[in-house]
């Protein structure tokens, strides 16, 4: 718990730094713009306060530099397209399940290992997706070990943002 | 490995320590032919105590050596094999450590092996130094192999018989520890132990055979590690022990498993990761009664979703909230601070007032509205300040949020719970405390780069000390 607090903590420090940063060069900004500034700093600052140790937040910060170039409205395109994108897959895999289920009920030819095991690979697919950095995660192990450090820190994210939120 | 082999522990012999050692890269097939490999150098090792009691005092003397105390705390197995063979009846009585199931397992898969053995010994003895020649015959086949005998076979009797007690004395007081942990982890070691056995009990069959052809290879390994042992074996006993528990903790082949290096490896992985969805679990609300990994992965997935979309959402929030990108920086502080200094001047006031607070105590919520003007009025200053300290921020905001606050100061707590995840203080149980805490976060949050308003700051620290003084 002490542990969490430090890192919502390390986050606001580095949140808030990264909001002067993104707020210096531009004094006007529409509300899209806005948000999406404070985001990436959100996410950024997130990525930082977890020292890069982790995959998820590495990745967070090439995209970040990869981006910085291009437009802003690029990151967003591309989150969205990811988004949909899993959703998509989220929605396949469950025809599959279904499928497979009507299937099942009709003839038992499909395994029920078989079938647990591709509804587990779909939807570790899909979490891939949805971690970033989520693809360099080989195995299963590392995959939960970012999902769980993800999580973690989302939450401290949410807290820190709600927190600021619920003060105005 | 370490506990694979629970005689091997408990006895402690040298032998099977070294043995164990060479272990920890051995195959699992290794590993079993090396506890065959132990077990039958255990056996020629109490051929060889009971042929010297022969040649000390004659036949007559195999009981005197198990009703020997000191020797009785050594050798508890021999004792319990011997029971077993039932030469001697109540010697199980003089066992300084009760005996535990999977201990018994044990040994009754060691009886298998030294019936033979303690058949041969006694007459052995029986027949005194008759057949000596025999039995130096039979041990100078593997007479390199038991380095504690080994070595001392021709040496003088009476210190062969002191030397073992030397050397076991500190790892008889080990393997006591050792029982005793195996005691409280009895529930789950006696099946695996019952595993075990039934394995040994496999490979006994097969192992037999093996023995023999293994034996001249052993013994030159065996023989190297005499070498290279000093004299003090019991500290490498201690120390192969450390080194070999890891190992054992996450290899372990129940009933069934394989136990080719693979399907191990492919074990600990699936354990790691039901480990991992087991935190998961923990973390995820409404992830607890769901059974089965695609569920779970739904839920999990879910759940990150929605987070992702709640910064979103938050991030939107914030952006509409404030016109300006630089806004929570020197503004939340001051706010914070405001209200901390709105706090604590209502806590002066009661000091003022002690009959207000008195009458009500502190988490009254009816508070009079000359109290809630007071506070206002009081306050005015210290929001001068701020609005002095270069900060723009809207006036009419203040002003409701202190009038909020003042009028239901049971709110308050909760602002200050907000408050404590800035300043990593755990939500505070009693109301001194909570001050205490304030007080320190007053201090975290002028260390954190806010230049302004060391008016209120003084102003606020005399309030909790009057307050800690009261």
């Amino acid at each position: 718990m002490q542990n969490f607090s430090q890192l919502k903590q390390e986050f606001l420090k580095k949140w808030l730094k990264g909001l002067k940063i993104c707020s210096s060069p531009s004094k006007k900004m529409g509300i899209l713009e806005r948000k999406n500034a404070i985001k990436l700093s959100a996410d950024l600052a997130m990525a930082f306060a977890r020292k890069g140790r982790t995959y998820w937040s590495r990745a967070v910060i090439a995209k970040a530099s990869r981006n910085s170039n291009n437009d802003m409205t690029l990151i967003k395109n591309a989150s969205k397209q990811r988004f949909f994108q899993s959703k998509k897959i989220m929605k396949r895999s469950q025809n599959v399940h279904r499928v497979l289920l009507r299937n099942k009920s009709l003839s038992r030819k499909v395994l029920p290992n078989s079938m647990a095991k591709r509804l587990v690979k779909k939807r570790t697919q899909v979490l891939k997706r949805l971690v970033p950095g989520g693809d360099q995660c080989l195995d299963e192990v590392s995959l939960m070990r970012e999902t769980l450090d993800y999580i973690i820190s989302l939450r401290a994210q949410i807290d820190v943002m709600r927190c600021l939120a619920g003060a105005k | 490995m370490n506990r694979t082999l629970p005689e091997m522990l408990h006895c402690l012999n040298s032998v099977g320590n070294l043995l164990a050692g060479n272990c920890t890269d051995m195959t699992v097939l290794d590993r079993q032919r090396a506890r065959l490999k132990w077990q039958q150098e255990q056996l020629q090792q109490e051929e060889q105590q009971q042929q010297q009691d022969g040649y000390f005092n004659g036949s007559d003397q195999l009981n005197g050596i198990f009703f020997n105390p000191a020797q009785a705390g050594q050798f508890p197995g021999f004792q319990g094999l011997v029971g077993g063979v039932s030469v001697i009846g109540d010697t199980t009585a003089n066992r300084p450590v009760k005996p535990d199931p999977s201990l018994e397992n044990g040994w009754s898969e060691l009886d298998r092996f030294e019936m033979s053995g303690i058949g041969f010994g006694s007459s052995a003895t029986g027949l005194a130094n008759g057949p000596g020649f025999q039995m130096t015959g039979a041990i100078s086949r593997t007479s390199s192999s038991p380095p504690t005998v080994a070595p001392l076979t021709p040496e003088v009797k009476s210190r062969e018989s002191f030397s073992p007690e030397k050397t076991s004395s500190a790892a008889g007081r080990e393997s006591f520890k050792k029982r005793k942990a195996d005691k409280v982890n009895n529930t789950k070691g006696v099946q695996e132990d019952d595993s075990r056995e039934k394995r040994a009990k496999g490979s006994a069959e097969e192992g037999d055979s093996k023995i023999t052809e293994q034996n001249s290879p052993k013994n030159n390994n065996t023989n190297a590690n005499n070498r290279e042992s000093s004299a003090d074996t019991s500290k490498e006993n201690s120390k192969a022990s450390e080194v070999q528990k890891p190992d054992y903790i996450h290899v372990r082949a129940r009933r069934g498993q394989a136990t080719d290096s693979h399907s191990l490896a492919e074990r600990v992985r699936r354990e790691k990761i039901s480990e991992r969805m087991k935190y998961l679990q923990d973390l995820v609300p409404g992830c607890n009664k769901i059974t089965g990994k695609a569920g779970m992965l739904d839920e999990i997935i879910n759940y990150v979703q929605s987070l992702q979309r709640q910064v979103e959402f938050l991030s939107m929030k914030l952006a509409a909230v404030n016109p300006r990108l630089d806004f929570n920086i020197d503004d939340l502080f001051a706010k914070e601070l405001l209200i901390i200094v709105i706090f604590l001047k209502q806590i002066t006031i009661k000091q003022m007032f002690p009959a207000c607070a008195g009458a009500g105590g502190f988490q009254t919520l009816g508070m009079s509205a000359e109290m809630s003007n007071s506070p206002y009025l009081q306050f005015n200053p210290a929001q001068q300040v701020v609005s002095c300290g270069g900060l723009e921020m809207g006036m009419n905001s203040h002003d409701m949020g202190l009038r909020r606050t003042i009028s239901a100061p049971v709110s308050i707590p909760e602002t200050f719970l907000d408050t404590s995840c800035y300043t990593q203080i755990q939500p505070p149980t009693t109301w001194d405390s909570e001050l205490q805490n304030l007080y320190s976060t007053e201090f975290n949050q002028g260390r954190s780069s806010i230049p302004f308003s060391s008016q209120p700051f003084t102003g606020s620290i005399e309030a909790s000390n009057l307050k800690m003084e009261m």
